[in-house]
Formats: structure tokens, C-alpha cells, sequence
């Protein structure tokens, strides 16, 4: 079957038509500045060079048509009618606590969809557009919702219920969610795979290092503890995120330049991380090369990233009574041999030590990097949240005809 | 509101103001002027504009880039041509703006909706000149435009239903909360603000009690986040002073007649942060360096007692 992925941001559609019998992309693309002067659409099918075509694309329902045109386009397509896509998987930020797992998108969906912005007033609404505008342009074809928030349900309150009233979580939902579930899921059973064993046996850690930074504790199977928390501000150190901090600092931060909600927020969520402390970059790569070079501050943004990283490894080891294996996945999981080094340094007391040669050579591919005899499996996967979207569409769509 | 063409006339302090805003709101927008040099100096105010606002962490440096490649100076009215909205930023001055409407009339197409953002003129009368009266619609944005989460629209006589959904539409846009006014002089914000710091004006100058401790008197008793001395300072002692006196000639009612206090300010040209000195003393940024301003004191006595 061909299915259409779709993740929609404010002005921006990203797409991959996946074949789910050989399960590759047949062609990936994204459509940039929607609603805006310039927009862009550019499109890469598996066989051929990319293209970039400019156009006035107004909004989702046309970006949508775009995407639909160009696939079936004789030069650069890789259907021959729009019958052939027989799905849509859409990725969805917030399932808030109604959505433990992905669903047919029904009318009565898509309003519960709806009633979660609260949640995540910045990716639902763009999600939501994504979806009506592929209802629009790809009517009477099933559509389904996978959720960034579902892998983590099954999260105990013990760990998803902060330490602030009771009543503040029943009265808006103020509660641990955790982000990047597809990804965590999607490592995680490849890793089980390159063990050998089911991933009911194991043990996890997954670190999912990219632009948002997460890491999670998955206890045979199943997500224990993550680290974003009621949005993905919390936890790691990140690109130009906090992460974790004393939330005392940010009220005497605002009292102290007199700062409004969006300056506070703008503060901590792109002002902050990496980017904050080096005053370099909040790309890894050149934090690292600088780091390299005797930029302190550079080399210091470096240091707290790992150290904090380190820190989360060890309580979820905690957390599993014992960890069987450690991934690392996305742009910095996948790419800095450095990272993974720094953040596995000194960790010999868990059992966990890198093979040198081995972490140098795994760049964005799947392999064991773990010293031989070693307790602990560490590997880099690289994550393809993509495929889990269409697999579980292709599930539910299976499930409903059957 | 997709690719919507947006013109704004009027380059100075407001002008910039809602440029930022609705660039930064991702939409791109045509900045008119007079000369390309002046157009070009309303750039510069939003590009320090813009890096105060990044001082205070609201925005990044690559959020600037992207906002000033959305905004679009020009000298060229006929820019107004294909637009969907044009809004008039320039003094208030009723004689210009009808000026201005009526060369707009002249240069955009039927469908365009005329914006005035006026705070105290009278819409009706702007939209007369114009051959379309029923696409003139009032949008009284306060400064800063950026900060200011509040909007009035405001219905002129022969305002249609169309165009008010439009300025709603707009306003939304800018995620603005708005209010309806029916079209009366001062419309609610300005109407009731003078008074008030006209008010705190007489208090300071029948000697009660300091600037300093009016403005903190009035900010912890009843919450607002600056004094009115101060709020009369920033938006300018000229702007108060001729806010007045529009009400007053509208209304005829002595309550909004100047404190004599502030018609010397403005004669002095201590006209507020503007000017370095207004109730208080400012440096060249804009910040308050010194609590007091224009001394009240007793004046000397050339009688040997």
C-alpha cells in the first residue's frame, strides 16, 4: 500500500509517500513559506535528483495540492493517478491523555484533536490544518492520527504527576507528557532487533539528541519515564531549550527586567541550551569544533549538555533496576561520535563503555558501539519516525476493513 | 490571512510599530513615505526596534533577518495599487488624512479596505472624500504595537459588515484582542486616559505629593504597570496636550481643558521621553535616569523679608 506521511508546521508541510511492502520512500519533500512571498516546494524522489518548484502557495490546502501535482507529475512524479495513495498518516504533536495510541481521524476525532490545543496551542493547530486540508484535497481516503504523546501513556503517576497541588493537574491537565514517542518506540525496537531479542526482554535507555532533545526509560517495551515533561522545554539540555531548571530563576528573572510571558517564553525556549551558554551556535557541530579550539564558553556549553545527558542515563538506569541497552538517534545522536563518548565516559560502573574505532565510524547508521564484553549494548540508530506513521496507518486501515 | 498585500502610509513612530508587528507575524508588508529616505529611516527605528526587543530576549537574531527581508520600503504610493489593506500612519491631522484618501481613492481598486488609525478623528469624516466610504474602517493601535495586545475598531457611519469582518480578520492576525467603538470622539482608551493623567498632573503641580510617589501610588494601588506620569512621558506631552484639545473642542466639556502645568511642559519642549525630559529625565535609549524632571518649586522671592 502507498501511503502519504504528512507533518504540518505553522508554514510548512513535510511529506514522505512511502511503500509499506518494501518500506521505503518512494519520494520525501517539503513545502516552506506557506502563506508567504517565495513559498517553495522541494521534492526528491527515490530514483532522481531533487526539484524545487517556487508558486504562490497560499495555505495547507493548497501546499497539499502541490505535494498531490508533483507526485503525480510525468517528470518528477512516482505515481500515475491519486487513487494510488490509499492512506494518509498524519503526525500529531499532543494526544493529550485521550489518545493512548493512533486512530482513524472521524469527524468526532478530529474534534477531540481540537479540544487538545490548550495543550499545545503551537503544533495542533498546524496539525489540524494539515489534516482538514488532506481531507479537502484527498477526500473518501482513510486518514490517521499518530500521536508524539502515545508512546508515553503508560507512564506511572508517580512519575507523570509534579510536585506542585493535585488539583492544578485535575484542573488543566498539568501533568509529565512526553514528546518524540515515535521516535523512542521506533529506535527502540530496532535495537531489540540488532540484540536479537524481543524488546519484551530488554531494558532500554533511548536518547533522541536533535533540535529537541529526549530521553527515555523503556521498561520491556514499554515508556517507564521520559524527560520533556508538560511541554518539550524540560529535561535535557537543547539547541537553544533549558531544559531542566529551578523554575524560581525564571520568576526572578521576569521581576528583575521586568520580562512579559512571550520574553519569558522566548527566553527559555530560544534563547537558551547550547545556543544560551556558548554564544556560538546551537548547532552541535560547530559547538564541538569551537569546543575543540579552546572556546570556553563553547567547551562549556559542551561539558553541561553531556554532563546532564550522563545524569539522566544513570536515574533511568535507576528507574529499570538495570539497563540492557543504550541508543542514541537524531541529528546529535546519530552524527557526534564526541557526545556519545562524553556522555558514556566515567559510566563504566553501570557496564557501560564505548569501543573508540567502533563510535568514530557509526555515523548516521545502525550499529553497535559498545566495547567487546561490555554489559551494556550501546548503539546508534538512525530514527525514521516517518515509517512508524505509515505502519501504524496501514495497521488501522487493515483493521478497519477486516 | 494568506499572501494578503498590505500597505501601511506613514513611516514614523506608528507606522514602524505595525510594520514590525505584521511582519512579524509573518506576513510581508509595503512601508510608505514621503521620500525613500525617510521610508529607509523608518527601517532603522524597527530595526533597533526589533533589537531592543532581542535585549529582552522576545526575539533572535534570526527572527530579525526574517523580519525586516518581510518589510518593504517604498516612496511610491501607487505600491497602495493591488493592495488588500492600506493603513494610514501619519499625524493626526484631519486635513492630511482626507488628503491622503483621496489620492488613495484615485490609486487602489474598489476592493480595498482603507484603515485609519487614528485616536481621536473622526472616521465619517476621513471616509467622505473617499468614493467608497463603506471600506473605511478605523484601527486604533497604541504604542508600542508590538506590546499592546488590544486593538479598537472602530465602525464608521457607512462602515459595511464586510469590512469590519475584514479589520477583525486583521486584527486576529496580529493576535490582537479587539474591541467594537461606535464611532464617538476618543473613542474608550484615549477617552478615558487623559482625564487621568490630566488628573495626576494637578496633583503634582498643586504640590500633593511627588512624581515619583503619584506614578507609585498609582501602579501598586490599582495595578498598572506604569504611572500615568510616566504613560504621559512615553506616549509624548504634545500628544496628550492635542488629545485634549480635540476633546474638548468635540465634547465642550471643561474636564478635558490642560493642566496648566502641562501646556508649560510643552512650551518648554519638555515633551517626554521623546525630548530627554517630560515629568521625568531620559537617556538617549528611552530609560528613566533620573526620578525627578521639570522641578516644582517655589519660585524666589525678590521682597527682603
Amino acid at each position: 500500500m502507498k501511503i502519504l506521511v504528512i507533518n504540518c508546521g505553522s508554514s510548512s508541510v513535510k511529506y514522505q509517500l512511502i511503500d509499506t511492502e518494501t518500506e521505503t520512500a518512494l519520494a520525501k519533500g517539503l513545502v516552506a513559506r506557506i502563506g508567504m512571498s517565495a513559498s517553495v516546494l522541494t521534492h526528491k524522489p527515490h530514483d532522481r535528483p531533487e526539484v524545487k518548484v517556487s508558486g504562490e502557495i497560499l495555505d495547507h490546502i493548497v501546499a497539499i495540492e502541490y505535494v498531490v501535482s508533483i507526485l503525480l507529475s510525468e517528470n518528477h512524479g512516482v505515481i500515475k493517478d491519486r487513487s494510488e495513495i490509499q492512506a494518509v498518516g498524519h503526525r500529531v504533536v499532543h494526544g493529550g491523555e485521550r489518545f493512548s495510541e493512533s486512530v482513524l481521524i472521524t469527524k468526532e476525532m478530529l474534534a477531540e484533536i481540537r479540544s487538545l490545543i490548550d495543550l499545545a496551542p503551537l503544533h495542533n493547530p498546524h496539525n489540524i490544518r494539515g489534516i482538514n486540508a488532506c481531507m479537502k484535497t484527498l477526500p473518501n481516503i482513510p486518514q490517521v492520527a499518530v500521536f508524539d504523546t502515545a508512546f508515553h501513556h503508560q507512564i506511572p503517576p508517580y512519575a507523570y504527576v509534579y510536585g506542585i497541588p493535585y488539583i492544578l493537574y485535575k484542573r488543566y491537565g498539568i501533568r509529565r507528557y512526553g514528546f518524540h514517542g515515535t521516535s523512542h518506540m521506533y529506535v527502540s525496537e530496532r535495537a531489540a532487533a540488532m540484540m536479537g531479542k524481543p524488546v519484551s526482554e530488554l531494558r532500554l535507555i533511548t536518547a533522541h539528541l536533535g533540535n529537541g532533545c529526549s530521553i527515555t526509560a523503556i521498561d520491556r517495551g514499554k515508556s517507564v519515564d521520559t524527560s520533556m515533561g508538560f511541554t518539550p522545554l524540560e529535561g535535557l539540555l537543547m539547541g537553544t531549550r533549558s531544559g531542566d531548571l529551578d523554575p524560581a530563576i525564571i520568576l526572578h528573572i521576569m521581576a528583575r527586567e521586568e520580562l512579559s510571558l512571550h520574553e519569558a517564553n522566548t527566553l527559555l525556549n530560544k534563547h537558551s541550551g547550547l545556543a544560551g551558554i556558548s554564544g556560538v551556535s546551537s548547532d552541535m557541530r560547530e559547538i564541538t569544533k569551537e569546543a575543540a579550539g579552546n572556546n570556553t564558553n563553547a567547551k562549556l556549553a559542551l561539558d553541561i549538555f553531556c554532563y546532564r545527558l550522563r545524569k539522566y542515563i544513570a536515574s533511568y538506569a535507576a528507574a529499570l533496576n538495570g539497563v540492557d541497552g543504550l541508543v542514541f538517534t537524531a541529528g546529535i545522536g546519530e552524527n557526534s561520535p564526541e557526545v556519545r563518548a562524553q556522555a558514556c565516559a566515567k559510566m563504566d560502573f553501570l557496564g557501560i563503555r564505548l569501543d573508540e574505532t567502533k563510535n568514530r565510524q557509526a555515523i548516521a547508521k545502525e550499529m553497535d558501539i559498545s566495547a567487546p564484553g561490555t554489559k551494556v549494548r550501546v548503539m546508534v540508530v538512525p530514527t525514521n519516525e516517518e515509517l512508524v506513521i505509515a505502519r501504524d496507518t496501514l495497521r488501522l486501515v487493515q483493521k478497519q476493513k477486516a | 490571512m494568506a499572501s494578503t498585500k498590505i500597505v501601511i502610509i506613514g513611516a514614523g513612530v506608528m507606522g514602524q510599530g505595525l510594520a514590525e508587528a505584521i511582519a512579524t507575524s509573518g506576513t510581508d508588508v509595503t512601508l510608505v513615505d514621503r521620500t525613500t529616505k525617510l521610508a529607509e529611516r523608518g527601517m532603522k527605528g524597527i530595526s533597533e526596534s526589533i533589537e531592543r526587543e532581542i535585549s529582552r530576549w522576545g526575539l533572535t537574531k534570526s527572527d530579525k533577518r526574517a523580519i525586516l527581508a518581510r518589510i518593504h520600503p517604498t516612496s511610491d504610493l501607487a505600491e497602495a495599487e493591488d493592495a488588500e489593506f492600506v493603513i494610514e500612519a501619519i499625524p493626526e491631522d484631519i486635513d492630511a488624512k482626507r488628503a491622503l484618501f483621496e489620492k488613495l481613492d484615485g490609486i487602489c481598486n474598489e476592493e480595498t479596505v482603507f484603515i485609519t488609525n487614528t485616536g481621536t478623528l473622526s472616521v465619517s469624516e476621513i471616509a467622505a472624500v473617499t468614493e467608497h466610504p463603506e471600506k473605511v474602517i478605523g484601527m486604533h493601535f497604541l504604542n508600542p504595537v508590538t506590546r499592546i495586545p488590544v486593538v479598537e475598531i472602530v465602525k464608521g457611519l457607512k462602515t459595511d459588515a464586510a469590512t469590519f469582518q475584514k479589520a477583525v480578520e486583521f486584527a486576529e492576525m496580529l493576535d490582537k484582542k479587539w474591541i467594537t467603538v461606535i464611532e464617538y470622539p476618543g473613542y474608550v482608551t484615549t477617552r478615558i486616559i487623559v482625564p487621568l493623567l490630566n488628573e495626576a498632573m494637578h496633583v503634582l503641580m498643586e504640590g500633593v505629593a511627588t512624581a515619583e510617589d503619584i506614578d507609585e501610588a498609582m501602579k501598586l494601588g490599582f495595578g498598572f504597570n506604569v504611572g500615568p506620569l510616566t504613560l504621559a512621558d512615553m506616549m509624548g506631552l504634545d500628544v496628550v496636550m492635542s488629545w485634549m484639545e480635540n476633546l474638548i473642542m468635540e465634547l465642550s466639556d471643561p474636564k478635558y481643558s490642560p493642566c496648566p502645568l502641562l501646556r508649560k511642559m510643552v512650551r518648554a519642549q519638555h515633551l517626554g521621553v521623546k525630548t530627554g525630559r517630560g515629568f521625568f529625565e531620559y537617556d538617549a535609549e528611552g530609560n528613566k535616569i533620573s526620578k525627578n524632571g521639570t522641578p516644582i518649586e517655589a519660585p524666589e522671592s525678590g521682597i527682603k523679608k
